[in-house]
């Protein structure tokens, strides 16, 4: 290989090579000063950069209760509507879930008369909440006087118990846990009546109506975010 | 599916670039030096590379194919990555100076990156091995030493020919790294922007030697910002002291701006962190964005055209101009839209202003495209040549060459799309 060919002609040619000089001398400093940052002045900061941090989230639950009772004739339907307004809570509350207990008797007093024909239902829909989740009960019906009970869950993945989650940010984990969305709007619990005649009720008179008694439960809950310490 | 418009925009630009371009040295009739004609072809490779990557990850990472978009995306970047250091090889002087030299570095370089595609496959993507930010170190040091030697050659300061070529290594230090050299003063100040620019967290090797090739392209920057306060001192004023010092001056400015931050998303920066302000976020997108999407593909245009990697005649004269047109037209576009989706008026009188800026400017791409072409830059053969070893190469070395790009980015496209098929971890290939 002639001179020419050689890396080092091109080094030193015109400037015997101070340019070159000059250049790794000026990376050298500047990558020691790169290195000495990099790996001792921020190195913790760097680290921890990408380290996800860890959240607890607790909730603290509370029910309102109330209860309602309709008087409904034979072959009606009634509605019974919920609200935040109507319970007289907190426009904010986060609701979880809704609960109706829906009870009667035969009232009619007559003997043999047997019970009622219920049957009961909620609209999904006027309430902005989890329609799509497996465990909704939505509508039911007896003729046996037994209770029934429909349950609505409000908030999306809520199961009110703390939990642990790592990553995204506090903030991140308190926008998805107080969405005052869920809840808003008014849910509406339809309860039909179908009275069965009694043997003696050509005597006595008809059996026409029957008295549905309804408890509602609301499950309302708060939210604390905490940062663990990594 | 979301999609990144200014990504988008870099990616048909830098695939348009490439594709015509490639399409001109092959019709070119007029005999251009072994190692501007290399460099043409690597240079519209390199194009069609991030072409591909710059598409592909416009779609984002939140779809189905999260796993194609990074491995493609990763895959054709570390191709990128070896044609630079193989162009910085060559162009605009050849450090490998024989037939012999020129086939062993081309063979380094295709080993060192299909060992580099290996490690991404069968280790990770964030392995030290897979990183691609020694190819910045490799190809700075050469382009800053070619500049050093040819800027500052005594008796020749005023040699137009013997300064183009320090102009040329300047151009495309900046077509590269000129995206890092906006937040050139984060590396003096130990800035969080800086240290923490696309740092993976999860490997410190790889996040240190990531860094490092950052803080060399800030140093070759810098290198290169007080070169030319020098030649400014001494008279010595190019066009190309105007360009270093635009990226220089931004970079002091984004200082200004970003301070404080720390976070920052993919690409080298080119992307707003998560705890950037909108303003943060405007201003990294009007400068490290453009100049990752469009300015690269509109520098090598220049590069190409200006310096005579490409030959203008009769024969090409169409594609040429077509081409060129389509880039200017395209990118001044986007800007222009850019500038729109800032500028808090109406879209009546942004329109107005477009509409008076066109009348005024008809004509210009073409006025532009015939200062391009016209008068291409010589090499200094005649005064320097022992610099620029002639060579002389069979027309089957030059279609190898495309053949073996072509095929390579085919492979690694190809391999992306089986690892989307397995449903490959890029991160670690014990979960296989």
């Amino acid at each position: 290989m002639s001179d020419e060919e050689g890396i080092l002609f091109l080094i030193k040619e015109d400037d015997s090579g101070r340019s070159f000089a000059l250049l790794s001398f000026a990376l050298v400093v500047g990558l020691a000063f790169h290195a000495y940052t990099f790996n001792i002045t921020k190195a913790n900061d760097i680290a921890n950069k990408y380290a996800l941090d860890t959240y607890s989230i607790d909730f603290e639950h509370y029910d309102v209760q109330g209860s309602d009772s309709l008087l409904i004739a034979s072959g009606e339907t009634d509605v019974l509507q919920l609200s935040r307004d109507i319970m007289g809570v907190e426009e904010g509350s986060l609701m979880a879930q809704i609960a109706f207990d829906i009870s009667y008797s035969e009232s009619s007093g007559q003997i043999g008369d047997p019970c009622d024909e219920v049957h009961v239902s909620i609209a999904p829909n006027g309430m902005v909440a989890d329609w799509q989740n497996e465990d909704n009960v939505l509508s039911d019906s007896n003729d046996n006087c037994d209770p029934m009970t429909l349950l609505v869950y409000v908030y999306p993945e809520y199961v009110g118990e703390s939990s642990e989650v790592v990553g995204s940010s506090a903030n991140y984990w308190n926008d998805l846990w107080t969405n005052e969305t869920y809840g808003s709007g008014t849910i509406e619990l339809e309860i039909s009546v179908e009275t069965n005649e009694g043997p003696t009720s050509f005597a006595t008179g008809g059996d026409d109506n029957e008295e549905i008694t309804v408890q509602w439960t609301v499950s309302f809950f708060e939210v604390e975010i905490t940062t663990l310490p990594l | 599916m979301a999609v990144d418009g200014l990504l988008a925009v870099g990616g048909i630009l830098s695939l348009a670039l490439g594709a015509s371009g490639l399409i001109l040295t092959r019709n070119q009739k007029q005999e251009v030096i072994w190692n501007k004609r290399f460099a043409a072809q690597i240079l519209c490779w390199i194009f069609i590379c991030k072409g591909i990557a710059n598409g592909v990850r416009s779609v984002g990472y939140e779809g189905e194919s999260w796993r194609f978009v990074l491995y493609s995306g990763h895959f054709t970047d570390q191709v990128f990555a070896g044609a630079i250091v193989l162009l910085a090889l060559i162009f605009p002087v050849p450090l490998l100076r024989t037939k012999k030299q020129f086939k062993i570095g081309a063979l380094l370089v295709l080993t060192y990156t299909l060992i580099s595609i290996g490690a991404a496959i069968f280790i990770s993507v964030t392995t030290p091995l897979a990183g691609l930010a020694d190819a910045y170190i490799v190809c700075g040091f050469i382009w800053a030493s070619v500049y050093l030697k040819f800027r500052f050659m005594s008796n020749y300061e005023d040699h137009k020919e013997v300064q183009g070529v320090s102009d040329v290594a300047i151009l495309l230090l900046i077509m590269v790294t000129g995206h890092i050299l906006f937040r050139w003063v984060g590396f003096l100040t130990r800035s969080d922007y800086f240290y923490f620019m696309d740092v993976y967290g999860g490997n410190m090797t790889s996040d240190y030697l990531w860094s490092m090739g950052l803080a060399a392209a800030a140093i070759f920057g810098i290198v290169i910002l007080f070169g030319e306060i020098y030649q400014v001192i001494q008279g010595n004023v190019r066009g190309t002291s105007y360009v270093i010092f635009t990226y220089m001056t931004i970079g002091i400015v984004s200082h200004i701006v970003l301070a404080g931050t720390g976070l920052s998303g993919s690409g080298g920066g080119t992307d707003a962190g998560a705890g950037y302000t909108k303003w943060q976020s405007i201003w990294t997108e009007i400068t490290s964005s453009v100049h990752f999407t469009m300015m690269r593909p509109i520098l090598g245009l220049y590069i190409l055209f200006h310096y005579g990697l490409v030959k203008i005649s009769e024969d090409n004269e169409q594609v040429g101009k077509t081409m060129a047109i389509v880039l200017i037209v395209v990118a001044t576009s986007a800007l222009l839209e850019i500038i729109q989706s800032l500028i808090p008026l109406t879209e009546m009188l942004s329109a107005g202003i477009l509409g008076i800026a066109i009348a005024f400017g008809i004509g210009w791409e073409e006025r532009s495209f015939q200062s391009l072409i016209s008068n291409p830059l010589r090499f200094p053969i005649r005064v320097k040549g022992l610099y620029f070893p002639e060579l002389d190469f069979e027309k089957s070395a030059y279609f190898t060459l495309d053949k073996g790009m072509a095929i390579l980015i085919g492979f690694v496209v190809l391999m992306a799309f089986i690892l989307e098929l397995s449903s490959a971890d890029p991160f670690t290939m014990n979960s296989w």
